[in-house]
């Protein structure tokens, strides 16, 4: 019997999420008044679309060569000095918000910026290269790049040791041992990835709205922010919302096909030393893969840092009440999506394990709903419906809070599902057999290998919420800030040292965020 | 013959230091408290371990400076000894060429020692197609394939039902008789052996605490808490 505690719990979480995401979807149909294509098909809906998708391409490419050099150096590599720090960088790249992602890049690679100065020390004008797809491509290979190398290297350390073992035993070459070790792990994990590094950038709006260059070189979700918050033309935005809508759909079935579930470490006694790092030719490789990776990653952070000239204006009235704000819509959107979380993930292994296992799929999946309804679209359909009804800005707060949310919700989920699972397939029938049931077999069974994974989960929502841009681009205001709102806003006024400090305070929260997230979990009772 | 003599390894949490010696074509079992040191023992002699001190030999020959791919050895673990994306008759293949270019001669030693462990037209099936003790027959094919004159298994047949864990170890006992091979062996289930090992090593704290003929050893005192008596 499936607890029907717990069980209705998680129907109720994914009914929320349902109704939320339908209500949107409502609220999408019903906007646009009569159906016009022409937005989607015509020159200007072609460009966006195709920029996008190039945008995005690109991108995912040149971030899936980056994480994986890196993340076969790191894997090569098990211990240098610096190694833990470095692993920190790529964990604070990966989650850095977006604006501040794009402050840093202008403060590295933009005409101001080093390598501008650098040009023009030469006698060059370096001219405005940087806007357009130059920029878009620097930023989302600075922020996925990482993320990448970490989900690689994540996989390959999983790699059973006694595998080493038998490459070491065999005297495999390093080439035999990269393509009987590394490259179907590579193979397994790039294309779930790809989709899903494809699907981050082509819904990216940060980066794209201030590196883009103005309106050719629009995405999607660009589009659809400036149909309804510049030109005010909801039929407009309600055809984009569609269009982002159909590709999201597309590209979530790709990922939620190609996805596996992450790697456990398997495998019995010590961590082996790879046979193949020895070899004097992959030295000098992972040294130039990780100098690469350095180039990338290190200089845009020691830009925020080293930009951030005017600490004292970050105790102004206007950037505390920003802070305020920014730390308890993050609080409460962790809180609130991780609550949903367990309680679908719950849910679902329920019903799997007692012969529902269609209801736990269905319940499963849409938790991953939101991958399919980019926010913009969600926050466009949302915004259709609830007009009718309320001023949707007097709402801001609870909206940026559900919305961002539920916009964590599958990443959420995707980190607390498989301890549960694990819990499930270790003790669940004892558990049965014990008769252990709701808050006590939770406490019990489940949390020993939820803790961790819930401390990351929790940690990471709450800095993809403390770095959203879009939601708040939406619904804020004078009276409704958050940090990466007002570094937004102090960036448009040229306010540039006021910007600096407000991007340092984000990625240092971040930072912290991410050293919490990523600690390294003991491996007690697996010995 | 195999000759440890004060082979040591340390780690933060445990020392291990053993002496040890196996006859030329015997078979010794290896056998022990969990954590007591087999795993580490057989790994030392593998070439997986850094060992501290103490010397270790096969044949008079110095096995210490050898790197694990050039020591006499051949190698079964209890899990993952194949790789998952080639075929049985490729993982075989890797113990003669690790670049996998074969010869027709020796393509026919792969098939001839897929047929040695009764696995004959099993050769394109990768491992996700095989039964447990199928895979352990392809990774003991591999093994001979490479004609080791050591054989070591770190509890390879732990996870077989009884009856093909005693059908494995017919199987290991008679081509060690047919071959020529030194076998040591960790086993948790002495029983399984004690009719075919000519030697039994009790493991226990990091050290041989006693050896022997299975028929002495297995009596000693020192093994009542082990064998539950």
């Amino acid at each position: 019997m499936p607890r029907p505690g717990l069980v209705a719990a998680g129907l109720a979480a994914a009914g929320l999420v349902a109704l939320v995401i339908l209500a949107a979807l409502t609220g999408l149909g019903q906007g646009g008044g009569s159906v016009d294509w022409s937005v989607l098909v015509g020159p200007y809906g072609r460009r966006v679309v195709v920029f996008s998708c190039l945008q995005a391409g690109l991108s995912t490419l040149l971030s899936l060569a980056l994480g994986a050099l890196l993340a076969l150096g790191l894997a090569r590599r098990a211990s240098f000095p610096g190694r833990q720090f470095a692993l920190s960088l790529i964990a604070t790249a990966t989650a850095l918000p977006g604006i501040v992602v794009v402050f840093a890049v202008v403060t590295v690679y933009g005409r101001g910026g080093w390598i501008g100065a650098l040009a023009r020390s030469f006698g060059f004008d370096p001219g405005t290269w940087l806007y357009g797809l130059p920029g878009i491509l620097i930023a989302h290979v600075f922020m996925n790049g990482p993320f990448c190398a970490r989900v690689l290297l994540q996989a390959l350390e999983a790699v059973p040791p006694e595998q080493h073992r038998l490459a070491a035993h065999l005297g495999l070459t390093p080439r035999a041992v990269f393509r009987h070790l590394d490259l179907p792990i590579l193979g397994r994990e790039m294309p779930g990835l790809a989709a899903l590094v494809f699907l981050l950038c082509f819904s990216s709006f940060a980066v794209v709205l201030t590196l883009g260059g103005g309106p050719d070189r629009a995405t999607l979700e660009v589009a659809i922010f400036e149909a309804l918050r510049v030109d005010a033309d909801f039929a407009r935005a309600a055809m984009l919302a569609t269009g982002q809508l159909g590709f999201g759909l597309v590209l979530t079935v790709v990922f939620v096909a190609l996805a596996r579930r992450p790697a456990e470490i398997a495998g019995a006694g010590r961590a082996a030393t790879r046979p193949d790092r020895e070899s004097r030719g992959l030295r000098l490789f992972d040294l130039a893969a990780l100098a690469i990776g350095a180039l990338v990653v290190v200089p845009p952070l020691v830009a925020v840092a080293l930009a951030a000239r005017r600490l004292d204006t970050l105790i102004a009235r206007d950037v505390m009440a920003a802070a305020a704000t920014s730390a308890w819509v993050a609080l409460a959107a962790a809180s609130l999506s991780v609550m949903l979380a367990v309680a679908i993930a719950v849910a679902a292994r329920d019903l799997r394990r007692h012969r529902r296992a269609g209801l736990g799929r269905l319940v499963a999946t849409i938790a991953y709903a939101p991958l399919a309804l980019p926010s913009f679209a969600l926050i466009a359909g949302l915004f259709g419906v609830l007009r009718r009804v309320v001023d949707p800005l007097a709402i801001g707060p609870g909206m940026v809070v559900l919305v961002n949310a539920l916009m964590a919700l599958p990443f959420v989920v995707r980190l607390v599902e498989p301890p549960l699972l694990l819990a499930g397939e270790r003790h669940g029938r004892l558990a049965d057999a014990l008769d252990m049931r709701g808050l006590v077999r939770l406490r019990l069974v489940d949390w020993p290998l939820l803790k961790v994974p819930l401390r990351s989960a929790f940690a990471l929502a709450a800095a993809l919420s403390l770095g959203d841009l879009g939601v708040i681009a939406f619904f804020g205001g004078p009276d409704f800030e958050t940090l990466p709102f007002l570094l937004y806003q102090r960036l448009g006024a040229y306010r540039l040292d006021e910007a600096a400090a407000v991007a340092l305070l984000l990625a240092l929260i971040v930072f912290l965020l991410s050293l919490a997230a990523h600690s390294e979990p003991r491996r007690d009772a697996e010995a | 013959m195999l000759k440890l003599e004060r082979l040591t390894v340390a780690y933060p949490d445990f020392v291990g230091r053993y002496d040890l010696v196996v006859p030329r074509g015997a078979l010794c079992a290896v056998v022990g408290p969990s954590g007591g040191g087999k795993t580490t023992l057989l790994s030392a002699i593998a070439g997986f371990e850094t060992v501290a001190a103490g010397h270790l030999a096969f044949d008079g020959i110095d096995l210490l400076p050898l790197p694990p791919a050039r020591r006499p050895v051949g190698l079964l673990f209890q899990e993952f000894n194949l790789f998952p994306h080639l075929t049985a008759a490729e993982n075989v293949g890797l113990g003669l060429r690790p670049d996998l270019r074969l010869s027709p001669a020796q393509h026919a030693e792969v098939e001839a020692a897929l047929d040695r462990v009764g696995l004959a037209g099993y050769g394109p099936r990768r491992p996700a197609a095989l039964s447990g003790g199928q895979r352990q027959r392809v990774a003991l094919a591999r093994a001979l394939a490479m004609k080791r004159p050591l054989l070591l298994l770190d509890e390879p047949f732990a996870a077989l039902d009884p009856g093909l864990r005693r059908g494995m170890i017919a199987l290991v006992d008679t081509l060690r008789r047919d071959q020529g091979l030194t076998v040591v062996m960790s086993i948790h289930t002495p029983e399984d052996v004690v009719d075919r090992a000519d030697l039994i090593a009790f493991v226990d704290g990091g050290a041989v605490a006693a050896c022997g003929p299975p028929a002495a050893v297995m009596n000693l005192p020192a093994l009542d808490a082990f064998l539950g008596r």
